[in-house]
């Protein structure tokens, strides 16, 4: 059994590629094998084919000009499927720091205000809000023309030059409370165990 | 985790920084019939926070160590650099010579950090004796108030003893019922009382008062108007007379408003200071405004003389008859004995009550 040279280097064998010693060998085979024979034949016809056909070409083709066009053309043919083709939405990475920091922020200002700002004033402030939000209909405009008592199931106020005094008793509500145009405004409070009945009031100066 | 852990006791550190001790003072004079027995301002503190937030939470233990039976007294309750004045009243008392009572002050003040140290000033603004005799010095006119509670309660207990000898327990104690069935029923709304430039105000229209007539009243009220809008009336002002043959030096007006709904309710005093003498007019103009917290349409106003101050410095009050002949029982307040009696008789029943009318 006479075992065929492998497709590849008869191949080279046709183009006159092989090395010497190898190309010997190659052409001792062929000589004795019909199969090899007809296939190096075969190979050596499409070789003269190919040549013919390159005779055909253009002699001045620019081959780098070639290339370029193609390769621009392979890249149109990727951006309009890209077109075409429905696109997954990338969603931006969120980092936890600037929320955190964000976070720390808020907590931070939130806290100051707290500390110190008293919660009178931001009642006002408010209240400023408020009214400006409502185009000035509700508040309270007469509260910047002088000094202000007041008298509510929570007690008893006054509210004067930018300070403020309340009076209550504990968590007792009032069972009455009034005001007097000369400025002042009291609660009366009832000792539910004992009777004795408490007066607050605030004056103003 | 053992930064947010630091974090966290550095805010609740930051924060305590802030809450400190509360300097007080309680200044009783030396010839005072009151001595302060002990003291306790335990929940009391001052806290910064953009302005210094005082609470004064104490409790005073007193003792009366005059000869005298104590009716009431007036504590006045200060911070320097802080808005106005407070005090604390209790009308109720009967405190012979000897013998001690608490008084409960729970005060809460705003006043600027540039002032200072945080501090709270308590003094002795009046004590009533039961023979209205009075001590301190008024800065607070605190005796007019002090003297009209003690009227008040000798008008209430005279009547209560007269029903009780009258009609006995139950008739006494159905008048205690009555009593209490009113203070329920009585309806007030939040108010505020701006004084000065109160001719300013976004008014709508003027409004008539119309004054309830007590005939016994020394003096004669008409013709009084305010100025009313959206849930505010201001300015009032009003003509009087004095139709008693003593001079009168102050008079106290309750102001009634009724709501769109019908419903009535003492919105404010009107007091007054002013000589009059018999037979004299005169004519008293408020340059302050009275704010509902709540909105109301004012449908009408009305009015009448609640106190009369004489020259001498007695005073006029309603008696029971007059103020049951008018429909005023439904608005005036009870009286603060009332309110006291009334409570006795709830908590501890009809015997209770008896024994404390019989007490003076």
């Amino acid at each position: 059994m006479t075992r065929h040279v492998m497709e590849t280097e008869l191949a080279l064998y046709a183009a006159g590629d092989l090395p010497f010693w190898r190309g010997t060998l190659v052409k001792f085979h062929v000589r004795r094998c019909d199969e090899c024979r007809s296939l190096v034949e075969a190979l050596r016809m499409d070789r003269q084919e190919l040549r013919r056909s390159a005779d055909d070409m253009p002699s001045d083709v620019d081959w780098d000009r070639l290339a370029a066009e193609m390769t621009a053309n392979i890249r149109v043919g990727l951006a309009a499927g890209e077109c075409v083709t429905p696109r997954e939405r990338k969603v931006a990475a969120i980092s936890w720091r600037p929320m955190a920091i964000a976070a720390g922020l808020v907590v931070l200002l939130a806290g100051a205000w707290w500390l110190n700002i008293p919660r009178s004033d931001t009642e006002t402030i408010g209240r400023a809000l408020h009214s400006i939000a409502t185009g000035g209909r509700a508040g309270s405009p007469q509260e910047e023309r002088g000094p202000v008592v007041g008298a509510s199931p929570s007690g008893v106020e006054l509210v004067e030059n930018g300070g403020r005094m309340g009076i209550a008793q504990g968590g007792l509500e009032p069972v009455m409370f009034s005001v007097s145009t000369q400025g002042s405004a009291s609660a009366r409070y009832v000792d539910q165990d004992t009777g004795q009945v408490t007066i607050t009031a605030t004056y103003v100066q | 985790m053992s930064k947010k852990i630091y974090l966290a006791l550095a805010i609740a550190g930051a924060a305590s920084l802030h809450a400190q001790a509360l300097n007080h003072k309680i200044d009783f004079p030396k010839d005072s019939p009151v001595s302060l027995l002990s003291e306790d301002f335990g929940n009391s503190n001052a806290t910064a926070r953009g302005a210094n937030l005082i609470e004064v939470n104490a409790a005073l233990s007193l003792r009366n160590s005059g000869q005298k039976r104590i009716r009431s007294m007036t504590l006045m309750v200060s911070t320097p650099d802080a808005a106005g004045k407070g005090s604390v009243s209790v009308p109720t008392l009967d405190a012979g010579p000897g013998e001690t009572f608490s008084i409960h002050i729970g005060t809460r003040l705003v006043r600027p950090l540039t002032a200072g140290n945080p501090s709270v000033e308590v003094t002795i603004d009046g004590v009533l004796f039961d023979d209205l005799s009075f001590y301190g010095p008024d800065l607070l006119h605190s005796q007019r108030s002090m003297i009209r509670w003690e009227l008040e309660a000798q008008r209430d207990r005279k009547y209560f003893k007269a029903l009780l000898a009258a009609s006995g327990p139950e008739g006494l104690g159905k008048e205690m019922l009555s009593s209490l069935a009113r203070q329920a029923d009585s309806s007030q709304r939040g108010v505020q009382m701006v004084r000065g430039r109160a001719t300013n105000l976004d008014a709508e229209r003027e409004s008539q008062f119309a004054f309830l007539e007590i005939p016994e009243s020394p003096v004669e009220v008409s013709g009084g108007v305010a100025r009313i809008g959206a849930s505010l009336a201001g300015a009032p002002r009003f003509e009087v007379r004095n139709r008693s043959n003593r001079a009168v030096r102050h008079l106290e007006i309750a102001w009634i408003v009724k709501d769109q709904q019908g419903r009535e309710f003492l919105a404010a005093s009107m007091p007054a200071d002013m000589t009059l003498v018999p037979n004299q007019s005169g004519q008293v103009a408020q340059d302050a405004a009275l704010r509902f917290d709540r909105p109301i349409s004012i449908q009408s106003m009305s009015g009448f003389v609640s106190s009369v101050e004489f020259a001498d410095g007695s005073q006029w009050i309603p008696s029971r008859g007059a103020l049951d002949q008018t429909r005023l029982h439904q608005l005036v307040a009870p009286s603060p004995e009332e309110q006291r009696l009334s409570q006795i008789y709830i908590k501890k029943g009809i015997q209770a009550l008896i024994e404390e009318l019989k007490k003076f």
